[in-house]
C-alpha cells in the first residue's frame, strides 16, 4: 500500500471521528451551529480527500452529506431526527469503506450502490423547496474554489499571473430554464475565460426519469479579468452566484476551511486495530534530539577514556572519569527514557471519542433509552494500555446497556428516571489508571449469579454457598460463566467478562465488579499508566528476592523490635508519633519468618491508598529500573503480582502488589 | 430544427435551445448507444449540455465554435470521467 493512501486512511479515521462527534453533540443539541461548521469542514475534507483516489461512490456520498451539512449551515434543512441519522449512517458507511480501503486497497464491489442510495437518501432530506432557494455559498467558504480548480491554480502558468483571478461559482435555480435563462450563455459572456467545470448538483437521475428542463448543473469558471467584470455578467442573476477574488499565487488553502483540529498538538493515535502511527507534537522530538546530541557526546568522553587505558594513565584519573561518564550516561539513559515514554502516552479520548455512537447503536438495536456521559477523557496512558482498552471497554459498555439498563417502563414504576445514565470515567491515581463504567441499572443479583454459575458448574455448589455475595457477583468475570445461552444480538459473540479480564491482565491491571440491586452497577478496571519501565526496590524475604514499586514507597526505617506494638492479634508501630499498622512480608506471602537480625526489623513504609503501611523484610537491595512484564500463561490468575521482570543475572523477580495483597 | 437522427447518429446543428433538450433526451431514451455527433453545433444550450452529461453517450467533433470547443466539449469530456455517478460495478 503506498504512502499517500496510507496518510487517508489515517485521515479519514480522524475525520470520521470529527464528524461523527459533531453529530452526536448535533443530535443532543441541534441548535449549535459550532458542531454543524464541525461536521462540515470534516465532512468537505474527507470528500477533498477522497478525490485523490479512485473512490467515486464514496465521494459521491460525501458530497451528498457535505450539501446536506451546508443545507442545515444555512437554515435549509432541519437538523434533526432523519438527517441526522442519514448523516450518521453515511459516515458509519464511510468508515466501513474506509477499514475495506485498508484491507484491500480498494472499495467493495457493492460500493457503487450503497454510495448512489446514501446520496439520494441524503438528498431527500434537503427539501424541494430549498434546493430552488439554494443560496450562494457564504463568504468564509471558498473551499470549492480549490476543489474545483486547486490543481490548475498550482500549476505554473497560472501561478506566473500578475493580475488576480476571479474565481465564480453559479448554480442556476432549478426553474432557470422556464425564465429563459441560459446558464451557459452567462458563462461564455465572462471576459476571458482561464478554466471551466460544470457539474451536477444532485446525481443523475436514471435516463427514463430525467427532467430535462430542470436544471440540475453547478458551473464553476476562473477569469482573468477584474471582479466588476464578472459581476456585471451575472447582475439579473445574483443570488445563484458567488464571486471571489483571488491574488496572484495566492496559497487557497489559507482560506478554505480548515482541515484539521487545531486543538490536537500533542500525540494522537489512529484507533484502527491495524494501523500503528502516532502523532507527535515536534517539541518532543525535538527534545530527543538534543538527548541523542548529549549521548554522543558522553560516548565520545567514554573513547577518550579507553583511549587513556591505552596510554598507561594514571588508575585514580582513569577511575574518575568512568565515574564521571557512567554518571552522564546514567542521567542520559534516564532521560530518553521519560522522553520516549512521553512519546508513548496518549489520552483516553482517543478510545473514548468512538464509545458515544457505539453506545447510541447499541441502545438503538436493544430499545433501550440511555444517557451516556464521560469523563477523564484526557487522563493519559500508555499507547498500549490506552489502545488495549477498547475492546474490553466497549464489551462492558455493551452489558450496561444490554442486562443493566432496564426499560424506560420499569424505571419509571421503579421511581428512577427514565433514562438510564451511563458513566465512563477516567481517573489517575498513583502510577496508576482506573476506568470506571457506572450505571444506574437494575444491578447484579447475586442469587441470580450464584443459580446461573451453579447452572454451569462455575464453581463447586458448596463453594458457591460458602461465597459473600461480593464474591458471587465477581463470577460475572469467571471463564464460562457466559454461555451462548444467554447471547443476544449485542452481548455475547463469544467474548464475555472473562476475555475482558484476561486483556485488562495481560495489560497488567485488573478488573472488578460492584453492584448494588436495584441501584447499579460499576465496572472498575485499574491499569498501570505505563507498561514498560518501572522503578523497583528490591527485598530480601526469607532468602528470596522481590520487588516493590518504588513509586509507593515512602521511605525505608530499622525499627529495634522493642517498639513494635501488639495489637490484638496483629502489629504496629509508631513513627513519628503515628501509629501505622506493621505488616510481615513473609506472612503475607506465606513464607517461613527469616531470621530475626540483632539491629532491629527493616521497614519499607508504603502508601497504601490514604493509608502508610509498615511492610517488614529481612533486608534492602538495590534499587533498578525494570521493564515489567505483565503476567502470562499460568502466571496471570495469580493474585498480589503486579508482574515480573529480569534481573540482570537472568534471574526472574516478582514484582509484588502490595495493596492487593492486604486486600 | 437543429435534432436530427441520421443513421446511428444523433446530429447537433448550429445553435441548439432549450426545447432541443427534450428531443435529444427521446432519441437518447430510445436509443442509449447512438452516438450524438456535434461537429455542427455552434452553440449548445445548458439544457442540452445537462442531458448529454446524465446520459454520456459517445461524443463526435468539438462543434463549431471557439466558446464550445474551448470550455464546454473539454468541460463534458471531463464530467464523464469524473463527476458522474457510476451505475453499477
Amino acid at each position: 500500500m503506498d504512502d499517500l493512501l496510507d496518510h487517508f486512511i489515517v485521515e479519514a479515521r480522524e475525520l470520521i471521528q470529527q464528524a461523527t462527534d459533531d453529530l452526536l453533540a448535533l443530535e443532543r443539541n441541534s441548535d449549535a451551529a459550532s458542531h454543524i461548521d464541525g461536521a462540515f469542514r470534516a465532512v468537505h475534507t474527507l470528500k477533498g480527500s477522497v478525490g485523490l483516489f479512485d473512490f467515486a461512490p464514496m465521494g459521491l456520498a460525501l458530497h451528498a452529506a457535505e450539501d446536506l451539512l451546508g443545507g442545515m449551515r444555512a437554515g435549509r434543512a432541519a437538523k434533526h431526527g432523519a438527517a441526522i441519522d442519514e448523516l450518521i449512517g453515511c459516515i458509519n458507511q464511510t468508515e466501513r469503506w474506509v477499514d475495506a480501503i485498508e484491507r484491500t486497497g480498494h472499495l467493495p464491489a457493492e460500493a457503487a450502490e450503497e454510495g448512489y442510495r446514501l446520496a439520494r437518501a441524503l438528498r431527500l432530506q434537503l427539501d424541494e423547496e430549498a434546493i430552488r432557494r439554494e443560496a450562494p455559498d457564504s463568504e468564509a467558504d471558498l473551499g470549492w474554489i480549490e476543489e474545483a480548480f486547486g490543481p490548475r491554480l498550482a500549476s505554473a502558468a497560472l501561478r506566473a499571473e500578475a493580475t488576480p483571478l476571479v474565481a465564480l461559482r453559479y448554480i442556476p435555480r432549478a426553474d432557470c430554464f422556464f425564465a429563459g435563462d441560459d446558464p451557459l450563455a452567462l458563462l461564455q459572456s465572462v471576459p476571458d475565460l482561464r478554466a471551466v467545470r460544470i457539474s451536477n448538483r444532485n446525481p443523475w437521475p436514471p435516463a427514463a426519469e430525467m427532467d430535462p428542463f430542470s436544471c440540475n448543473l453547478v458551473i464553476e469558471a476562473l477569469s482573468g479579468t477584474v471582479l466588476d467584470a464578472v459581476k456585471a455578467v451575472f447582475r439579473f442573476v445574483p443570488d445563484q452566484v458567488t464571486i471571489h477574488e483571488i491574488a496572484p499565487g495566492a496559497a487557497i488553502s489559507g482560506h478554505a476551511p480548515a482541515s484539521h483540529d487545531a486543538t490536537r498538538d500533542t500525540v494522537s493515535a489512529t484507533s484502527g486495530s491495524g494501523t500503528r502511527m502516532l502523532r507527535i507534537d515536534a517539541a518532543r522530538i525535538d527534545r530527543m534530539a538534543d538527548l541523542v546530541g548529549e549521548m554522543v557526546v558522553a560516548k565520545n568522553a567514554l573513547a577518550h577514556l579507553v583511549g587513556q587505558v591505552g596510554d598507561g594513565s594514571g588508575r585514580k584519573d582513569l577511575l574518575q572519569g568512568l565515574h564521571a561518564s557512567q554518571a552522564t550516561i546514567d542521567r542520559l539513559v534516564a532521560e530518553m527514557h521519560r522522553a520516549v515514554m512521553d512519546i508513548r502516552l496518549m489520552p483516553m479520548q482517543d478510545i473514548f471519542r468512538r464509545f458515544p455512537r457505539a453506545v447510541r447503536d447499541i441502545s438503538g438495536q436493544l430499545g433501550k433509552t440511555v444517557d451516556f456521559s464521560i469523563e477523564g477523557e484526557d487522563v493519559e496512558a500508555d499507547k498500549s494500555v490506552v489502545e488495549g482498552l477498547f475492546e474490553p471497554l466497549l464489551h462492558v459498555l455493551r452489558n450496561a446497556v444490554d442486562h443493566g439498563a432496564e426499560s424506560e417502563n420499569q424505571r419509571v414504576a421503579a421511581g428512577k428516571p427514565g433514562r438510564t445514565r451511563i458513566v465512563l470515567r477516567a481517573r489517575r491515581v498513583g502510577d496508576r489508571v482506573l476506568i470506571e463504567v457506572d450505571d444506574d441499572g437494575r444491578g447484579i443479583d447475586p442469587s441470580v449469579i450464584r443459580r446461573v454459575a451453579r447452572e454451569r458448574n462455575v464453581a463447586p455448589a458448596e463453594e458457591l454457598d460458602r461465597m459473600s455475595d461480593a464474591e458471587a457477583v465477581d463470577l460475572i468475570f469467571a471463564p464460562g460463566f457466559s454461555t451462548a445461552a444467554e447471547v443476544t444480538d449485542v452481548s455475547g459473540r463469544g467474548v464475555g467478562m472473562d476475555a475482558v479480564r484476561a486483556t485488562i491482565e495481560r495489560l497488567g491491571g485488573h478488573a472488578s465488579v460492584q453492584s448494588t440491586r436495584g441501584a447499579g452497577t460499576t465496572i472498575r478496571l485499574a491499569l498501570p499508566v505505563s507498561v514498560a519501565m518501572t522503578r523497583i526496590m528490591a527485598v530480601r524475604v526469607s532468602g528470596e528476592l522481590y520487588g516493590l514499586p518504588l513509586d509507593h514507597i515512602v521511605e525505608t526505617v530499622l525499627l529495634p523490635a522493642s517498639r513494635v506494638l501488639p495489637v490484638r492479634d496483629a502489629e504496629a508501630f509508631v513513627l513519628r508519633d503515628r501509629t501505622l499498622p506493621l505488616i510481615r512480608l513473609a506472612g503475607l506471602l506465606g513464607l517461613p519468618p527469616g531470621p530475626e537480625a540483632a539491629s532491629g526489623m527493616k521497614i519499607v513504609v508504603m502508601a497504601v491508598g490514604d493509608e502508610l503501611v509498615g511492610i517488614a523484610v529481612d533486608g534492602f537491595a538495590e534499587r533498578i529500573d525494570a521493564l515489567m512484564r505483565p503476567l502470562s500463561g499460568i502466571l496471570s490468575g495469580m493474585s498480589g503480582v503486579m508482574g515480573t521482570t529480569l534481573l540482570g543475572d537472568g534471574s526472574v523477580l516478582m514484582i509484588l502488589d502490595i495493596p492487593e495483597l492486604l486486600g | 430544427m437543429s435534432v436530427r437522427l441520421a443513421g446511428d447518429a444523433i446530429v447537433l446543428e448550429g445553435p441548439c435551445r432549450v426545447e432541443d433538450a427534450e428531443p435529444l433526451l427521446s432519441l437518447l431514451q430510445a436509443g442509449p448507444d447512438r452516438t450524438v455527433d456535434l461537429t455542427e453545433a455552434s452553440h449548445l444550450h445548458a439544457a442540452v449540455v445537462q442531458v448529454l452529461m446524465a446520459l454520456r453517450p459517445t461524443l463526435k467533433g468539438t462543434g463549431q465554435d471557439g466558446f464550445l470547443k474551448t470550455w464546454i466539449i473539454p468541460a463534458l469530456i471531463g464530467a464523464e470521467s469524473g463527476d458522474t455517478p457510476p451505475e453499477d460495478g
